[in-house]
């Protein structure tokens, strides 16, 4: 049973990743036609996972209903505003717009959904807001540095950031956007280019440790 | 769509835009509402998108009509073999479906990272040396030369194999400033998307103020700042009460 519990499994996942790996490096029509195959399968293993997601939180909240624990009653929301967008798209077969009409779901996107997911992350904008106030108290020149960038990037993107650099430190000669534009194009680059080095040899050790069954985390307890 | 429902979806919108910026005052029902009414659509988004992107023409579709193509049936059955970890006793299925969406993500994410996050950054690093001359090209060398001192000193921050003292701490100091102006910038960026989101919605609520939409926004505020005074008074007497006790 172990082999078919556990060694089969890691032996896929060696063949997979070997294959893939070996395919991007021998561009032959075999391994083309390999990875074409592999990206729909994968789109598709992928499209059922969400199920995973999904289920999840239907049993999650169906559990709230049941044991009317505090609060049940707005768990009734979650499966209404599932179906608000579920069904309107099996009637309009998923077209978000008909010619130049919006069909059902294209309305449910436009006025539920859009407005709803919009609004959840600009209510950050507040937050983001007073969480900078207590982090950027200035106690080193680090976190100096950590201000000023912060507020040049801001000021060079509205006008009245433009206006304030203008009066102040207009003698200069100098654009607050050209400053940023700087700012980004140099040294900013040079910070996430380390970060992003740092990432990728995590990331590629990460990756041959699955491949090769080292990391096996993902499989769960036996 | 008509232009009553045009209407009514900017009383919906203007609603849950408005519920939503209520949590901004205090947690309510109305925010609990809207929240878990975005978690519903948002899976319920997602749902159909999957439905008509993924299963209906990638499975449904080659499995019952020509060509057919039955081997869509492997991945769909190690997808499948995913949703077993909600049963204890045969979760070990799920197993299959894991492997392969890691040995498959392993394998195609190495070469790209190599590639791209590795090879092009140090590639991106050089390229401003490389000019024939020094005139005219000074202010690009300067700026190489920034990226390739900052570069270097932040993998000396996040070099753990020799002790940071001496030179290389002196590096991997300037190293976190340069980290620090990229969080600063990063950080920036994210205030300023959120805000555009933000101006966005408002602009909403502009619109759906008007008449055409008969004064949507206004009437929902109204109905939610007379909600809150009443709140606010309901949930005071019992405290008075308690202390006249």
């Amino acid at each position: 049973m172990i082999l078919i519990k556990k060694y089969i499994p890691l032996a896929l996942c060696f063949l997979f990743g070997v294959l893939t790996l070996g395919s991007y490096y021998v561009p032959t029509a075999a391994s083309e036609n390999y990875m074409e195959a592999m990206n729909q399968w994968e789109n598709i293993v992928a499209g059922f996972a969400f199920l995973l997601g999904l289920f999840g939180l239907f049993y999650s909240h169906y559990n709230k209903i049941t044991r009317k624990v505090d609060g049940w009653g707005y768990s009734l929301f979650v499966y209404i505003g599932f179906f608000m967008m579920v069904i309107p798209a099996i009637l309009s077969e998923g077209k978000i717009m008909e010619g130049t009409t919006l069909t059902s779901i294209g309305w449910g996107y436009r006025f539920i959904y859009n407005a709803l997911a919009s609004t959840m992350f600009s209510v950050l904008a507040f937050y983001i807001v007073s969480t900078a106030y207590r982090a950027f108290r200035i106690k080193s020149a680090q976190a100096a540095v950590l201000f000023v960038a912060a507020l040049i990037v801001i000021l060079g993107k509205v006008p009245l950031g433009q206006m304030l650099w203008d009066t102040t430190l207009g003698w200069t000669g100098t654009q607050v956007s050209g400053i940023v534009q700087w700012l980004m194009d140099v040294p900013v680059v040079a910070g996430r280019r380390g970060i992003m080095m740092g990432l990728a040899i995590g990331g590629i050790v990460t990756g041959l440790k699955i491949i090769f069954g080292i990391e096996r985390q993902y499989m769960g307890r036996d | 769509m008509s232009e009553t429902m045009m209407i009514f979806g900017g009383w919906v919108a203007a609603g849950l835009t408005i519920f939503l910026f209520s949590f901004l005052y205090k947690d309510n029902p109305f925010f609990k509402i809207a929240e878990h009414l975005f978690l519903g659509a948002g899976m319920g988004w997602v749902f159909q998108t999957v439905l008509f992107k993924t299963w209906i023409p990638k499975v449904w579709m080659p499995l019952t009509q020509a060509p057919y193509d039955f081997s869509v049936l492997i991945p769909a059955l190690l997808g499948l073999s995913l949703v077993t970890q909600f049963f204890p006793k045969i979760s070990w299925v799920s197993r299959y479906g894991f492997t392969f969406i890691m040995g498959y993500g392993s394998g195609l994410v190495i070469p790209l990272t190599i590639s791209t996050d590795f090879l092009n950054q140090i590639g991106g690093t050089l390229t401003p040396f490389m000019v024939t001359s020094f005139a005219g090209n000074w202010l690009q060398l300067l700026n190489g030369s920034i990226i390739a001192v900052g570069f270097i000193c932040v993998l000396f921050y996040f070099f753990f194999s020799v002790e940071h003292k001496g030179a290389v701490k002196k590096a991997s100091t300037v190293g976190i400033y340069f980290l620090m102006l990229y969080f600063g910038a990063a950080f920036g960026n994210t205030v300023m998307g959120r805000f555009s989101l933000l101006y966005g919605r408002f602009d909403d609520l502009y619109k759906y103020s008007g008449g055409k939409y008969f004064y949507a926004t206004h009437v929902i505020l109204a109905v939610l700042v007379i909600y809150f005074i009443v709140d606010h008074f309901r949930t005071k007497k019992p405290a008075i009460e308690e202390e006249a006790a």
